[in-house]
């Protein structure tokens, strides 16, 4: 077993897995992410998903935060979880594992937030020409037709101001 | 470390005339659903793929982010409507895990034998499924067959044949009776010699062997590339299961093994999802020996359900592999971001890999094979 080496991390907490189902939660700039990436992948972890969520409500977050889980391969267990606050745009570990890249576009589709470097960023799950981001907290479907049928009725100024576009 | 697949950039070239695109897809009866392939193909080659998906998608998400902990239940049962009893006491298992619910002894084998049934039901369906797509239509009317049994079954104790929605937090929502308990083990009396009749009518057929035999090699390597799990990496040899590696309910209390194979090919997919119905029907039959009286709903479970402040993971092994629920809870009815990870979205996303090389013809045997649910993958 190769010893896990994590030097562009800050504020590595453990966790209770009994409680959490997660052992370690760390924090990471995002543009340090493909070398933390890689110091996961020396050590033989897979990459079990990447999500982004919506934080710009929460005081002390203000932002969009990308995490990161990872899971080594084999027994025991050792699921760690990186969190990146995004201020800007979120850097891709694509290069580092290939299977972030479904993961990285649809956080890209989903919640707007661009990831630097990637190699093909477009949307995944929402049509090409779709407007808007749809797990943005503050997300308002623009299509005039979906309103109809849902009942719901919004002024289009309203729409218009309530699009999340990052 | 694998190189990017070239398929990731799929843009006609003017000058090159000798190569074409192919749009497999989205309504293509051997996809098992909306799936585009854009294939990139030199006479019967291909060259690269590019896969498209999303034309069901239903913002599952999003829903769960806009409804409380128990209303979210229903949809879980809809994500990979084959698994739907195993996504479904999986999501209450996570709940659970959370709050620190303890659940009654009985629930948890009514648990069990319950997800081991759909387990085997959804294995049923690829099966016979796989050999329509490979041009055999028989092994489907067997399959379908034995199929409804495990469909009447749960039936008769959920009231539903896909969407059960027969969890609840702190157990299930209605008992079973000695009449489910005898159907249960004469259903595994009946299909233990089913499986053996499958293997001489299948496995031995030389024409099928052809068509799967080194077909459409998954590696290993896929693990640490792309995460792949469930029995397309099983079929590699590598004996990863979430219910050994990290055991949920009661599992740890079961004697069975983790059936693996040699190859990672097509052939070696049937055989894993074959050997993981014997196991099952040994799981089950352990259960319905040992399944002790009481209730099976929790005497004290909260009226609202908040989970503790902070992210929480649950696992749990579908049909077709890794089944994770990560979500944050802000101490509120509502969950802030609930991120289903599912397998089929992992094994879809490797297609650009594992079917360059191949010919046109095998890419309906090897997109049958990975056992692809769409609406597990667009959720």
């Amino acid at each position: 077993m190769i010893d896990l080496v994590l030097d562009g991390v800050t504020g590595s907490t453990e966790i209770e897995f009994d409680e959490r189902g997660l052992h370690h939660r760390h924090e990471a700039k995002a543009a340090d992410m493909p070398a933390v990436a890689a110091a996961f992948r020396t050590a033989r972890f897979c990459l079990e998903h990447i999500t982004c969520l919506d934080l710009r409500q929460v005081e002390e977050v203000g932002a969009f935060r990308v995490d990161y889980q990872f899971n080594r391969i084999g027994n025991p267990l050792d699921r760690h979880v990186v969190q990146a606050i995004v201020t800007d745009a979120a850097t891709s570990i694509t290069a580092v594992y290939p299977g972030a890249d479904w993961y990285e576009r649809e956080v890209f589709d989903m919640h707007g937030v661009h990831v630097d470097g990637h190699p093909n960023l477009k949307r995944l799950l929402m049509p090409e020409d779709y407007t808007g981001h749809p797990l943005c907290k503050d997300f308002l479907d623009e299509d005039p037709e979906r309103h109809q049928l849902s009942g719901v009725v919004i002024e289009p100024e309203e729409a218009a101001g309530g699009t999340a576009d990052a | 470390m694998t190189p990017l697949a070239p398929s990731m950039q799929l843009v006609p070239d003017e000058q090159d005339s000798e190569t074409y695109y192919l749009n497999m897809g989205p309504q293509h009866p051997s996809t098992h659903g909306v799936l585009r392939l854009r294939l990139h193909l030199e006479g019967e080659r291909i060259l690269g793929v590019e896969p498209v998906i999303g034309y069901g998608h239903r913002a599952h998400e999003k829903m769960a982010e806009n409804r409380d902990y128990l209303q979210f239940l229903p949809n879980t049962s809809r994500i990979d409507y084959l698994s739907g009893m195993i996504y479904n006491l999986g999501y209450c298992q996570a709940i659970e895990k959370a709050m620190q619910i303890e659940v009654p002894e009985r629930a948890e084998y009514i648990r069990i034998i319950c997800g081991e049934m759909n387990r085997i039901s959804s294995h049923l369906l690829w099966f016979g499924t796989y050999l329509l797509d490979l041009g055999g239509f028989t092994p489907f009317l067997y399959a379908f067959d034995d199929r409804e049994k495990i469909l009447d079954i749960l039936d008769s104790v959920t009231g539903s044949r896909l969407t059960y929605s027969y969890g609840r937090f702190g157990g299930v929502c209605m008992d079973v009776d000695d009449t489910f308990l005898r159907a249960v083990a004469d259903f595994c009396d009946y299909f233990a010699k089913r499986i053996e009749e499958y293997h001489k009518l299948v496995t031995h057929n030389v024409i099928f062997r052809h068509r799967t035999k080194g077909v459409g090699v998954m590696g290993a390597d896929l693990e640490l590339d792309y995460a792949v799990t469930g029995p397309c990496l099983r079929a590699a040899g590598v004996a990863r299961d979430v219910r050994k590696d990290e055991p949920y309910g009661i599992y740890e209390r079961f004697d069975f093994d983790v059936v693996t194979a040699e190859g990672g090919d097509c052939l070696a997919r049937h055989m894993v999802r074959m050997g993981e119905m014997e196991q099952s029907l040994k799981i089950i039959g352990q259960a319905v020996r040992n399944i002790p009286d009481g209730p099976v709903m929790a005497a004290k479970v909260p009226k609202r359900i908040r989970p503790p402040e902070g992210e929480h993971y649950f696992a749990c092994e579908s049909g077709r592999g890794h089944f994770g629920m990560y979500f944050r809870s802000d101490g509120t009815d509502v969950p802030v971001r609930m991120k289903l990870r599912t397998p089929s979205f992992v094994h879809v996303s490797t297609m650009p890999v594992v079917l360059p090389g191949t010919m046109l013809a095998d890419t309906v045997a090897i997109l049958g094979s990975i056992d692809i649910v769409i609406p597990e993958i667009d959720r």
